[in-house]
């Protein structure tokens, strides 16, 4: 024991040194993560005519005082837990920070098993980010779109509860026409809030928009970022549209067309014009004939 | 008697010399800014457009530039010749035949540019065989081929009597020239019916040529107003250039008579009240030009959508600022301060004036073409960063500069076989005035 007393002051120093290195090493690791920015992540659940569902990701840090998008992570989704048998995908995030991956088959069972789901996103982190873990939790829900007399849009949502389908009320939904470069409402109101039926209904007040040749448009129903349901759209073609049929004028005469169909106004005033001034010419040169003639003897 | 010895004088004065030393050190000058475009002609013929500077965005380069620029020049023959006949004008007979050698000497290079810009000549063919109707390029080739023939014609009927009085001193001018003035002439006798014949012809062709003057000018200023740019999107581009047109012109002729006076001693047929009156022609025609312009520039200027704002800035205060305001104040605004003053319109400040006219209508011209194609409405995706910028290669400015050089040697040449001041009508003219 007495010999053990005469190490004690060797091994509080060795312990001692033991804890400044450590110490030293846990602040440079806290240094270093200090250097390194946390990476804000999105993850939302989309599913579209109540058919096919698709998650996507979105990766954003805040670098000098302004949010910009984070190119090049890598995340591993999973379905409720963290586990092999329930990953989603592996994404890489491109130039926006954006990453999609459909829900596989595999998922099938898992996605059954219950009505809320968690989806857990995590990033392994890099040299410049931190690594994080981001869940969204979701409920399943659909959603309805019919169409009434007087060009009425009847939009329903339901979630499944105990094995049914169940009205929910106080859903904000949008209800569109499809447009080429983006989404038109219907009416002047932006969107519409489910009552205690969980339905809604829009009037359609876009008379006379282009339909194409059979006057059909596509109504679009949604519900965007909701924090129970995600992201919900379902479509409806109706044939509400202005009949329009595709006039062409490529055959035909005109100052743009090809080379022979030049329009016949043109071609006579270009014509007269052409051929009364060479006319001139050449009358001209006939008067060098009759000038020379002119001055021949006799 | 009397009479008779001062139409020897001015048959002397005005027949056509031999080039003095510092004549043949000119046309050797001129011939071998001749050879070095042809030279360079030939690297373009051998290689491609390749060796131009022209890209994706400027397609249309200092050839296109100069192009407008030999029509513009060209419009003088209609303004000297038929405008000021028709006007039954009188002093401006010295100057027809100096206006009418420009006209045909610029558009012959005209059309050889036009050829040049093309890269592979053999496809002008291509334009007669699949052309559209409908477009002003084929317009544009069809008014230059008249406009051609018209000034040639416009040229020669005037000189036929002239011709007899050439091929009658043979002693001066050479057996060779002599052979040429008996195939282009031989045939006028000066009798009265041949002199109304001529007349007649004159006439017609005066008042022909001033539409298709006109048409020449207004369908070049189509080649780029149909075009939807910054700049060239006006429906005042066809008058903005029939008024530079005139204003080039004119000056052109100032420069040449005064060339011609020194050269030639010709100060009793061009004298200071020639140059006072083509000074106040000259000024008249700035200021409408002026006017042109402030229409041209400070509409979109007031304006300032977007992509006019580009190319605006680009031309009042960015990288063609230099050049831009180089053109106006040359080409405009200090010829009409000298102008403004009667001692402006002496010989030489004329000279000078008409010689800043010119210099600063060339910049102008590429002025209107470049800068525009540099700011289209859509700009180009993912070009290269070279074709932002134009500055054309060695060969475009040989190629250039040997077609200005060859201008100027057809009318040496010309001047050189032909009388520049018609000779018999100058007599005549000094016959009625004795009269």
């Amino acid at each position: 024991m007495k010999r053990l007393y005469n190490y004690l002051p060797v091994c509080v120093c060795v312990l001692a040194l033991l804890t400044i290195g450590e110490l030293t090493a846990a602040q440079e690791t806290t240094k270093q993560d200090s250097t390194r920015n946390d990476v804000l992540v999105t993850v939302g659940y989309h599913n579209v005519n109540n058919q096919w569902s698709y998650l996507s990701v979105h990766a954003k840090a805040k670098l000098n005082g302004k949010f910009q998008s984070v190119k090049g992570a890598k995340f591993h989704v999973y379905l409720d837990k963290d586990s092999a048998g329930t990953l989603v995908g592996d994404l890489v995030t491109d130039d926006k920070g954006d990453a999609v991956t459909t829900l596989k088959p595999s998922l099938k069972d898992q996605w059954k098993s219950g009505t809320t789901h968690t989806f857990i996103a995590l990033y392994d982190g890099d040299a410049h980010y931190n690594a994080s873990k981001t869940e969204a939790v979701v409920k399943e829900a659909r959603l309805k779109v019919d169409t009434a007399e007087g060009r009425n849009i009847v939009v329903s949502v339901e979630e499944l509860k105990d094995g049914a389908w169940t009205p929910v009320k106080a859903v904000e939904i949008k209800v569109a026409v499809k447009r080429l470069q983006s989404d038109m409402p219907v009416s002047d109101k932006e969107s519409f809030t489910t009552d205690s039926t969980g339905k809604i209904t829009a009037e359609f007040k876009r008379d006379g928009l282009p339909g194409g040749d059979k006057g059909l448009l596509t109504l679009i129903a949604k519900v965007e970022d909701n924090d129970t349901y995600g992201n919900l759209q379902v479509e409806k073609t109706v044939p509400w549209g202005a009949v329009l049929k595709p006039v062409s004028n490529f055959d035909e005469r005109s100052l743009w067309a090809a080379r022979f169909k030049t329009p016949v106004w043109l071609l006579l005033m270009e014509y007269f014009i052409f051929f009364s001034v060479w006319s001139v010419l050449i009358y001209l040169v006939f008067q060098i004939a009759r000038i020379k003639k002119a001055g021949m003897p006799g | 008697m009397e009479k008779s010895i001062e139409y020897a004088n001015i048959t002397r004065d005005l027949l056509p010399m031999r080039f003095s030393r510092w004549g043949k050190v000119w046309t050797a000058i001129l011939l071998a800014f001749c050879a070095a475009g042809a030279f360079a002609w030939i690297l373009q013929l051998k290689n491609g457009l390749v060796v131009t500077a022209m890209g994706d965005y400027v397609s249309w380069g200092i050839y296109i530039s100069n192009f407008v620029f030999f029509v513009a020049i060209s419009l003088v023959g209609s303004l000297i010749t038929a405008v000021l006949r028709l006007a039954n004008v009188h002093w401006s007979t010295p100057l027809t035949r100096i206006a009418e050698i420009i006209a045909v000497s610029a558009i012959v290079f005209a059309s050889l540019i036009i050829v040049v810009d093309m890269g592979r000549p053999e496809r002008f063919l291509n334009l007669l065989l699949h052309g559209r109707m409908q477009s002003p390029i084929i317009w544009d080739v069809i008014v230059i081929s008249t406009y051609f023939i018209l000034s040639l014609l416009l040229l020669y009927f005037p000189l036929l009597p002239d011709l007899k009085i050439l091929i009658r001193a043979k002693e001066t001018t050479g057996p060779r020239l002599n052979k040429l003035y008996r195939f282009l002439g031989s045939f006028w006798k000066g009798t009265p019916e041949q002199v109304r014949l001529s007349e007649k012809a004159i006439n017609i062709m005066c008042v022909t040529i001033i539409p298709v003057a006109f048409c020449i000018h207004t369908v070049t200023s189509w080649l780029f107003a149909t075009t939807y740019r910054p700049g060239w999107d006006s429906t005042n581009f066809g008058a903005y250039f029939i008024s530079g047109a005139f204003l080039v012109g004119a000056g052109a002729v100032v420069v040449a008579m005064f060339v011609f006076r020194k050269a030639y001693h010709l100060e009793k047929y061009i004298t200071e009240l020639h140059f006072d009156k083509m000074g106040k022609v000259l000024v008249m025609l700035a200021l409408l030009y002026l006017y042109f312009n402030i229409n041209e520039y400070l509409v979109p200027a007031f304006k300032m959508r977007k992509p006019e704002a580009a190319h605006l800035e680009d031309l009042f205060a960015g990288e063609y600022a230099p050049m831009f305001w180089f053109a106006i104040f040359t080409g405009m605004l200090v010829p009409i301060v000298i102008l403004l003053f009667k001692k402006g319109r002496r010989p030489l400040p004329m000279f000078i004036a008409g010689l800043m006219v010119v210099v600063g209508a060339w910049f102008k011209r590429y002025l209107i073409v470049t800068p525009t194609l540099l700011h289209p409405f859509l700009p180009m995706q993912g070009v290269a960063e070279k074709f932002h910028h134009y500055f054309p290669s060695w060969q475009e400015w040989a190629i250039t500069m040997g077609s200005l050089a060859g201008t100027l040697l057809i009318i040496t040449f010309f001047a050189r076989i032909f009388p520049i001041i018609p000779i018999h009508e100058t007599i005549i003219e000094q016959h009625e005035k004795a009269v």
